[in-house]
């Protein structure tokens, strides 16, 4: 399996409040976890959002005047740039900071579906602990954290989906295969969401929907991530060695409270890229992908069909079907986690056209659907009473004695692949055939010594010169583990990186 | 194609919704839990205390 991980902005709000200040909220629950033990200065140097995957560099983002405006407000704000970021390494290799006004949490790279979605499931428990602290010092239980993708007022933030790629690829094929396939990804990974919206616009009630997402794309391609959102994000930051990898990172997802949906939805991802990789991508081009997007999205039983380039139409469910052949035709035997994938691929495609009802727990369309029209029949109200939007908001709060999942979950009809005890140690532990899992053990050994920190590169203090423990090619789980091994045996980080260095030197 | 299941894992029920037929719930799709279920009844009193404007009331700033 390829190198994958998940970043999550989440929604925050204050109860208690007329009017909430979303930057100071943001900062103040990302600090709330804060222990002057893994407080570390993110090194945004080696990030470049206008980089073009391709294969050029744009002069500008649709976000840059927004955010321009809102960094003249903030500079009248007193505090430092690195305090509104609040940046945190967290000890198992996750990042923990306020991005663009939203507590984010990017898990550590993952190599196991099960390791990622014990980060994940890591990341809820670490913002909900945050409000904790936060509402303690308040008083009152008065902040709220939702893991979606919209306030229905037009306002979108993501969850997006990252994964190591091959820089040989061209991306016109990655283009070509993922297009159709990303369009489509939302009967299986939708979170649901009631009404429509657009961008800036309000929500108009009345309708259920797969995706939170979907309403925000506007274009098939495109760097930008804020405004004129794409299906297949082109930034160009591959956080390693750029001439052997790029990082595939999509836009499109929601938010998902389901174990199995997040499981599904990097699983299949994965396989189409081993697909693309292989040249055996089925050749399905869309008439207009973000027309499509929207279309599917809103039809909930599932038989709308597009219209594809050579004039034929074609329905979501036969979509993701022709994907699923071919990676069982191409990928089948590859490896345990793959063979589960393709498996549950192909049972979730027969269920959704037959029995969805079966995917209560497992879907989160599907489940939040259930949810609200129980709801509906027990209360006598219709698709149009705002409650449900208020509804669907609850259903993704991670506060365990209020979020609508949590609840489902904590009466077991959710599906789970994670015991609490993997929750509870990816708190403090990253996967260990990672780099994700080597930064999160100089965090544990070596916080002192730690000057910054990148993805792909660990900069520790000590002497004239920089002591620097490059990751950008890092990935190979024989490697990781050799390198960890120098880190938690070694008395300081310099012995380490010299130990590592002389080893990579003989070649021992 | 093999039928692997993933090491460790756990299912919940595997109906975690039994079909209850009833003529408001033909046509297909989910259908209702058992009724009277505790876990329905949990999770009503749950649905039922989520303040109706809490949506209406919920802004944010744009992200990514």
């Amino acid at each position: 399996m390829r190198l994958f991980g998940i970043e999550t902005e989440y929604g925050i709000t204050r109860d208690d409040l007329e009017e909430v200040d979303p930057v100071v909220e943001s900062m103040e629950l990302v600090r709330a976890h804060l222990t002057a033990s893994f407080e570390r200065r993110w090194d945004y140097a080696g990030e470049d959002p206008h980089e073009d995957a391709r294969g050029f560099r744009v002069s500008g983002l649709a976000q840059d005047k927004e955010e321009d405006e809102f960094a003249k407000l903030d500079a009248h704000r007193p505090f430092s740039f690195h305090e509104m970021k609040s940046d945190l390494v967290l000890p198992n290799g996750a990042r923990f900071y306020n991005d663009h006004t939203h507590p984010e949490y990017s898990t550590p790279e993952c190599r196991r579906l099960k390791d990622l979605l014990a980060q994940d499931r890591a990341g809820e428990r670490i913002v909900q602990r945050a409000a904790d602290r936060r509402n303690r010092s308040l008083g009152g239980e008065y902040v709220q954290l939702y893991k979606n993708n919209t306030d229905f007022h037009g306002h979108s933030y993501g969850c997006h989906d990252n994964y190591l790629a091959l820089r040989s690829i061209p991306f016109p094929q990655l283009r070509a295969g993922l297009l159709p396939f990303l369009v489509s990804r939302q009967v299986i990974a939708g979170a649901g969401k009631v009404g429509i919206e657009a961008q800036e616009s309000g929500v108009v009630p009345g309708q259920f929907q797969l995706s939170q997402r979907a309403d925000f794309m506007e274009t098939d391609l495109s760097v930008d991530t804020m405004h004129n959102r794409p299906i297949l994000n082109t930034r160009d930051e591959p956080h390693a060695d750029p001439k052997k990898y790029r990082r595939l990172h999509l836009i499109i997802g929601d938010a998902n409270m389901c174990e199995y949906a997040t499981a599904l939805k990097v699983g299949t991802t994965q396989l189409v890229l081993d697909l693309i990789e292989r040249g055996a991508a089925p050749s399905l081009e869309l008439e207009q992908p973000v027309t499509a997007v929207k279309q599917l999205s809103r039809d909930i039983d599932l038989k709308a069909a597009v219209r594809r380039q050579n004039g034929q139409t074609i329905t979501a469910l036969d979509i993701q079907e022709e994907y699923y052949r071919a990676a069982e035709r191409t990928l089948a035997g590859l490896d345990e986690e793959s063979d589960w994938v393709l498996n549950e691929w192909g049972e979730t495609l027969r269920l959704l056209a037959q029995d969805r009802q079966r995917l209560v727990g497992k879907l989160d369309w599907v489940t939040k659907l259930w949810l609200l029209e129980t709801f509906m029949r027990e209360e006598r109200i219709g698709w149009d009473d705002p409650w449900l939007a208020s509804l669907d908001l609850a259903y993704h709060n991670v506060d365990p004695a209020r979020g609508l999942y949590l609840g489902l979950e904590a009466d077991g009809k959710a599906w789970r692949m994670t015991t609490e005890a993997d929750v509870e140690r990816a708190l403090s532990v990253g996967p260990s055939d990672t780099r994700g899992g080597l930064r999160g053990l100089c965090i544990r050994r070596f916080s002192e010594h730690i000057r910054s920190m990148q993805w792909e590169r660990i900069q520790f203090t000590g002497g004239l010169m920089p002591r620097i423990l490059e990751m950008g090619d890092l990935f190979e789980p024989a490697d990781v583990r050799a390198c960890a091994e120098r880190f938690e045996t070694a008395d300081s980080p310099l012995d380490a990186l010299k130990a590592w260095n002389d080893r990579k030197d003989t070649g021992s | 194609m093999t039928h692997i299941a993933m090491p460790e894992r756990r299912e919940g029920p595997v109906d975690p919704m039994p079909k209850q037929p009833g003529p408001s719930e033909e046509g297909g799709g989910p259908k209702r839990p058992d009724t009277g279920s505790p876990e329905k009844d949990n999770l009503l009193k749950r649905m039922r205390k989520v303040d109706p404007k809490q949506a209406e009331r919920y802004r944010q700033r744009t992200g990514e």
